[in-house]
Parts: structure tokens; C-alpha cells; sequence
């Protein structure tokens, strides 16, 4: 690809004790994409999202964004981020207003338009000069949002930010990242531990297993690449099939319930099972090819763990 | 990238927006009028001449001086500054200050000074450890702001508050003082002993030495709770610990005073106005001897709270 990545990842490692938890992690993300981070409970996600923002120390490895490594280049490096790391935690006692002002001090060039601008996009203009004290979780995720903007960062890094979402503020924020990502050019990494949440909003996705980055890809890929289709054919006689199915295509997985025998299939073998099972005189009701979801890819990556 | 002064601003901002602040301030005037309705309660009507007492002083040290012979030379000297400073009033007519005076009740009211210690380690302590219990720490750091400079932020905000409250202080006590005592001693001067000469100088610039004096202890405890507030990460223990000692690190110099090695303990050395007026635990102590200890202690304390709140990892 000719286009520069913001996020360059090698190699990245944190051992705690004698305890590997973040195991040679490499990944690349580039300008305009979303990227989900996707792993379940106690991968590594927020760990390796800490490192990222320097938050934490990495035992090896190194992060550059933009060229600037946060090893020895923090300052440059993390002017050019903007995240919320786990829960977005304001200052209750100040109220959403202060908070944005807080942390526009902190960077150089955040005019008061600018803390206009960022409030008006994350629609939180009616409540800004309330105290954070009594704003819902859906509101803190703004402010938390609004606080990531304003420098107009390259790189927006969201550790779950679905975490206690309704499904309209799910929505919400997916369609508000595909916006920025799109128009800004603003590449976005979003962890999550649920695939259901990010699948829609991502433009590649990698999972991440026991500190380790298993897979890597972008999110059409992960049907068509993976060429096993689950089919279903409803027959006549029953037996017959299975038995013509078995002698045929000695490798597959056969399922049967009362009417249909099911497979495990390439695409591209459904016409020739067809074939097979009319050439043997057995009556065929109907075709059924189940896509399998990404979720079934995601279990079966993660070796069909308990992802919730 | 981030100046300090923006973050000092910031730092500033999350002290004086929360109401426990402007209690702790609050309680500060509150301790100084109570002292004040107490003094003019007591006060007592009779005048006594102050002459006939400043002779008959005068006289007493002179008799002690006579059979002074094996007395230690601290004793000796107080003994001649008593006798010089009582002469000068007689020859130029300047009346001690009176037990109800403005300036007597300003002099009581440093007592309060220990009161803002407290406060200002509550604040000094939250200042670090409430950005981990609140979380926000996680999004302070990610800033173009070296750990340092936070760091620094932090410290330089929680000592202006202690000298914001130390001017609140000063303040109210002259104000509060005058109202209930009346501001007729304001003009009187502070006299000084030194080298066999007495001089004069303001009373006002000479509480203020005062205060500084009394600040003194509160600068090291409040950077003591700094560091604890740094290595625990929880300002209820920073505070605990460091109160604790405020209060018993005194004593427990006293008790271990038969040995030579107390003097580098730090509370042997907060109490520098033993050098002014007064004897130092130990006699071989001296000014310039507790002030580099006093700066080893800050340099230490300061550096550690540097070493654990930069180089550790932000987890949990
Ligand atoms: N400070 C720490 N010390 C020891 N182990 C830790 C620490 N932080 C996280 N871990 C461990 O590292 C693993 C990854 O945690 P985390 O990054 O929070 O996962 P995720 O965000 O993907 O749920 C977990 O097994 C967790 O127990
Ligand atoms: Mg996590």
C-alpha cells in the first residue's frame, strides 16, 4: 500500500512478573480506516491500548504514530492522539465545559471555537455547562469523545466504547466514527470483546488471543477467504443421502436432523453435492447455504471461547 | 509542549472549584475569630505601669547575671538581650505590647499555621492519588506534557494554596484582631537584638518572618504527603501518615533527645525559631545545620515522588 501508516506496531511485548501479556504484538493502521481491536475478556486490549498512549512501559517492541516514537518521542508522538482509555473518567465536580477547557490547556492551538466546534459535533451543546456529576454514561461518552477531538488528532484510540451503550447509542457512535474516519481521514482503532458491536463499523479487524494478534483482516475477507460454507439440503430418502454425501466427499462434516442433511462445504462444491444426490435418484427439496457470520469466524479463531 | 503555567492553571482550577476548598478556608477565618472573641474575653482592664515593670526586669536579670557563674552562654545572652531591650524602651519610650494587643493576637494566631498544614496536605496528597482514584489520570498523561511538568504543576499549585491560605490567614488575623481589639498598637515597632544593639523594625514585616518561620514544618509535611501520595497512590494513607507524624514527630524527638543522632531526624530541624529566640535540642545544632538537612529532606522526598510518578506504569 502507498499511503503512510499512523500507527506502525512491531513486535510489541509486556511481560508483568513472569507473566507474558502482550506477546510480539505487530499491526499497522492507516489513515481513514477503522480498526477494530477484537478479543475476548483479559486478551490484551486494554494493555496493549496503554502501551500505545504510554500509559505503560513496554517490556520490547516499539509504537511509532505518524513516524514519532512514543518511546522517545512522547511528546510529538501523543499530540497526534486523542483516546479514552476503558471508561471515560471526567472530573464530576467541574462541568463538561471546564473538563473540555481542562484538557484544551494541554495542547497548544485548541481555540474556544474549536471547544464549540468539538461540543456541537458530539451534540452535547444543551448540557455542556451542567456539572459531569450528573451527566448519564451515554453523555460521559461524549464528553469523553468531545475530549479526544479537540486537537484534531490522526489517531482516535476507543478502548470499548460500546461499553454500556443502549443499541441506539451503538449506532450513534458507529456512525459518527465512519463520518470522522471518512471525512477527517482520522484512522480509529476501537477495541471491543464483542464482534457484533464493531463488525458493522470496521473496516479491518484483528483479533487478539491471550496476548497474542491470531488474525488480521479486512472484514469482507473474513467470509470469503474462509471458504467452508455450512449447506443444507433437504432430501428424500434421508439415508440415501448421507450415505451417497459420505462416499462422495469423504471429508466433511455431516450433520443430519429429521428432513436435511447439512454440510460443511466449499461454496464453490454445492452444485457438484447437487449432482451427486440427483444422479442417485434421491429427491432434493431445497438448497440452504447459511453464510457463516463473522461471529462464527471470530469463535472458531479464538478456538470457540466464551467471548461475553 | 503543554507550558506549566496552563497546567498549574488546570491544577488551580480543580482545587478552588470544589467546595471542601473554600471550608477548609472557612474554618481557616473561623479558627481566627474564635481566638479572637477568647482574647477580648480575657482581657483584663487594669493598666499596669510598664516602667516600674521594665526597671524592676531590668533588675532581676542583672542580680541573675551576677551569680550566673557555670550557666550555659544561651541562658547568659538571653539574660543581656532581656536587660538591652528593656533599656532602649525606657530611653525611647516604647511600652511592650500588651496581652491585647493587635500584635499579641497576631502572635497567637500563627498558632492557626498547623491548622493549614493540615489542609494544605489533604490537598497536597489529593492532588496525585485522586487522578488514580477518579481515573482521570489516564487522560491527564496522555497529554504533550512530560510526566515531570505534571508533576511539577501539582506541586507549585498545592504550595500557592498553602500561601494562599497563609495570606488569608495573615489577613484575617489583622482585621479580626483590630475589630475586636482595637488597632491602637498598629504603629508600635518590633525591637531586634543583635550583636549588643537593639534596633527597630515593623511589627508587620516581623509577623511575617513569623508566619514564615511557623511555614516551615508545613512545607516539610506537606512534601512529605506529597511523596507518600506518589509511591501509595492513596491520599487517605499519605494523609494519615503524614498527619500522624506532624503531631508526634515532635515528641518523639524529645523523648530520643539524650542521643546525638536526633539531630537528623527531620522534626529535630522544623522548628528553626529556636535559633531566634530560644535553645536547640541539641547544642551542638545550629541554624546552617538544620537547613541543609531540612534541604536533603525536601531534595529526597521531591525526588522520589518524581522517581515513582514518572517511571511507573498507569495499570488499573
Ligand atoms: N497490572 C497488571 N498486572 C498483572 N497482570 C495484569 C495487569 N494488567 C492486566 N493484567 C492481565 O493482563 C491480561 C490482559 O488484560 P487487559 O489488557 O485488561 O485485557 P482486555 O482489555 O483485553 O480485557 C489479563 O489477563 C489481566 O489479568
Ligand atoms: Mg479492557
Amino acid at each position: 500500500m502507498a499511503v503512510k501508516p499512523i500507527v506502525q506496531i512491531r513486535d510489541l511485548t509486556k511481560v508483568i512478573g513472569k507473566k507474558t501479556i502482550i506477546d510480539q504484538l505487530s499491526f499497522d493502521v492507516y489513515p481513514g480506516e477503522v480498526f477494530g481491536f477484537l478479543g475476548p475478556n483479559g486478551a490484551g486490549k486494554t494493555t496493549t491500548i496503554r502501551m500505545m498512549v504510554g500509559l505503560m512501559r513496554m517490556t520490547e517492541g516499539e509504537v511509532l504514530i505518524d513516524g514519532s516514537s512514543i518511546k522517545t518521542d512522547y511528546e510529538n508522538a501523543i499530540v497526534k492522539v486523542g483516546a479514552i482509555v476503558e471508561n471515560p473518567e471526567m472530573y464530576k465536580f467541574l462541568t463538561g465545559y471546564q473538563n473540555l477547557v481542562h484538557y484544551a490547556r494541554m495542547v497548544n492551538g485548541v481555540s474556544k471555537e474549536r471547544i464549540q466546534e468539538v461540543i456541537q459535533l458530539v451534540g452535547l451543546k444543551g448540557r455542556i455547562h451542567e456539572k459531569v456529576k450528573g451527566y448519564s454514561l451515554g453523555m460521559r461518552q461524549r464528553l469523553g469523545l468531545a475530549q479526544a477531538l479537540l486537537h484534531r488528532p490522526k489517531l482516535l484510540i476507543l478502548d470499548e466504547p460500546t461499553n454500556g451503550l443502549d443499541p441506539a447509542g451503538i449506532r450513534e457512535i458507529r456512525q459518527y466514527l465512519r463520518t470522522l474516519a471518512r471525512e477527517e481521514n482520522v484512522a480509529i482503532v476501537v477495541s471491543s470483546h464483542l464482534l457484533s458491536e464493531i463488525e458493522l463499523m470496521c473496516d479491518r479487524i484483528g483479533i487478539i488471543q491471550s496476548g497474542k494478534m491470531v488474525d488480521v483482516q479486512r472484514v469482507n475477507e473474513f467470509v470469503k477467504n474462509d471458504q467452508a460454507v455450512m449447506v443444507s439440503f433437504e432430501v428424500d430418502p434421508l439415508e440415501h443421502a448421507v450415505h451417497a454425501v459420505k462416499a462422495n466427499f469423504p471429508d466433511c462434516d455431516i450433520e443430519q436432523s429429521d428432513r436435511k442433511v447439512t454440510l460443511k462445504i466449499e461454496h464453490e462444491l454445492i452444485p457438484e453435492v447437487t449432482a451427486v444426490l440427483v444422479e442417485k435418484g434421491i429427491r432434493v427439496y431445497g438448497i440452504q447455504s447459511s453464510v457463516k457470520t463473522l461471529e462464527d469466524v471470530f469463535l472458531e479463531v479464538t478456538g470457540g471461547e466464551q467471548v461475553v | 509542549m503543554s507550558s506549566i503555567f496552563h497546567l498549574v492553571q488546570n491544577e488551580n482550577m480543580k482545587i478552588y472549584r470544589r467546595i471542601g476548598t473554600w471550608v477548609m478556608m472557612g474554618l481557616v477565618v473561623a479558627a481566627v475569630l474564635v481566638a479572637a472573641i477568647f482574647t477580648n474575653m480575657n482581657a483584663s482592664d487594669e493598666t499596669t505601669n510598664w516602667r516600674t515593670d521594665a526597671e524592676s526586669a531590668i533588675q532581676q536579670s542583672e542580680e541573675t547575671l551576677k551569680n550566673s557563674e557555670g550557666m550555659p552562654k544561651t541562658f547568659k545572652d538571653s539574660q543581656e538581650r532581656s536587660i538591652a531591650v528593656n533599656e532602649y524602651r525606657l530611653d525611647n519610650d516604647i511600652p511592650p505590647l500588651e496581652s491585647d494587643s493587635i500584635w499579641s493576637f497576631m502572635d497567637s494566631s500563627t498558632g492557626v499555621v498547623s491548622l493549614i498544614s493540615i489542609f494544605t496536605i489533604i490537598i497536597g496528597a489529593g492532588v496525585i492519588a485522586s487522578e488514580y482514584s477518579w481515573g482521570t489520570i489516564k487522560l491527564l498523561l496522555i497529554r504533550p506534557a512530560s510526566r515531570t511538568k505534571i508533576l511539577a504543576s501539582k506541586f507549585i499549585a498545592t504550595l500557592l494554596f498553602a500561601l494562599f491560605s497563609l495570606v488569608i490567614l495573615y489577613i484575617s488575623s489583622f482585621i479580626i484582631g483590630g475589630l475586636f481589639l482595637g488597632f491602637n498598637a498598629v504603629a508600635q515597632p518590633y525591637l531586634t537584638y543583635s550583636g549588643g544593639e537593639v534596633s527597630e523594625t515593623s511589627m508587620a514585616v516581623h509577623y511575617i518572618v513569623e508566619y514564615a518561620l511557623a511555614s516551615v514544618n508545613l512545607l516539610m509535611m506537606v512534601t512529605f504527603a506529597f511523596m507518600l501520595s506518589s509511591i501509595f497512590r492513596s491520599s487517605s494513607l499519605a494523609i494519615g501518615l503524614a498527619i500522624f507524624l506532624m503531631f508526634t514527630g515532635s515528641q518523639l524527638t524529645f523523648i530520643l533527645s539524650q542521643y546525638d543522632w536526633v539531630k537528623y531526624i527531620l522534626f529535630a530541624n522544623t522548628d528553626l525559631s529556636v535559633y531566634f529566640d530560644g535553645s536547640p535540642l541539641i547544642e551542638s545544632m545550629t541554624l546552617g545545620f538544620s537547613l541543609i538537612t531540612l534541604l536533603v529532606y525536601f531534595i529526597v522526598f521531591l525526588f522520589l515522588s518524581w522517581l515513582l510518578f514518572t517511571k511507573r506504569d498507569v495499570a488499573a
